[in-house]
């Protein structure tokens, strides 16, 4: 799981751009929303598709995504437990 | 160049857009989620707006947002379809004058004009300066055809 979690870190970087940070900086359990990383809904969308373009997981459900994208480490969980590849 | 002085920069390409924004600004990290165009703009606006603030920004080019339609392109090609939401944002170039509206708290036009030459701009502030005679404008070119080649002339204009 930690492993997956700096992996997920490394991701979340990249694709969103965050070009003066590294994986040391995300806190595993801080809200990715409003506090935290302080994402917006377009970073959201961005994280659907790394979540389809990475570990071939397709959210079918919106509303889930409150929880799923609570944390990296929640992200991770959600992961760990639904990925096809 | 400000106002005919050279700004010293180590960078070039990109990077250099990111060395003024850390020069210059430096506390918006929205400025790295832009595309290349959109920093462009943002930048030269930053470093420009820091002398005079403005009521209106129109500026214009010839290559829209095409840098950035290329690379959202690339994200929906066959066989690689994942639609990049941040990249689908910048595929329209008015997102730069609405960037800067945003930032520096401009309420008046904000207008991106795609024309063949730069020229072809000066009839059009002229009209919004006749129609809106106490307006104060920031207008210019800011063009960005592919990575790493660029240029953007801005500047402010009022009536005496």
């Amino acid at each position: 799981m930690e492993q997956l979690i700096e992996q997920l870190k490394s991701q979340i970087i990249e694709a969103l751009n965050f070009e003066e940070m590294t994986p040391a900086d995300i806190d595993s359990e801080a809200p990715l929303f409003g506090e935290g990383l302080g994402l917006d809904s377009i970073d959201a969308l961005e994280l659907i598709m790394l979540m389809d373009r990475e570990y071939g997981i397709k959210l079918a459900d919106p509303k889930a995504g409150k929880q799923i994208f609570a944390s990296v480490r929640t992200m991770a969980e959600y992961i760990e437990a639904n990925r096809t590849k | 160049m400000l106002d005919g002085q050279p700004i010293a920069t180590q960078e070039a390409g990109d990077k250099m857009l990111v060395e003024l924004y850390r020069k210059y600004a430096g506390d918006y990290p929205k400025f790295f989620k832009m595309d290349t165009l959109c920093r462009l703009g943002w930048v030269a606006a930053e470093i420009l707006l820091k002398k005079q603030s403005v009521d209106a920004v129109i500026l214009a080019n010839c290559s829209a947002s095409i840098k950035n339609d290329t690379d959202y392109l690339a994200t929906i090609s066959e066989g690689k379809y994942y639609p990049s939401p941040s990249l689908f944002v910048y595929t329209l170039p008015n997102i730069v004058t609405g960037e800067i509206a945003i930032r520096h708290h401009i309420q008046g036009e904000t207008s991106f004009y795609i024309l063949e030459k730069e020229e072809q701009l000066e009839p059009i502030v002229n009209s919004t300066l006749a129609a809106q005679p106490e307006l104060c404008v920031m207008t210019g070119w800011c063009e960005c055809s592919e990575a790493n080649k660029f240029y953007a002339k801005l500047n402010i204009i009022w009536n005496n």
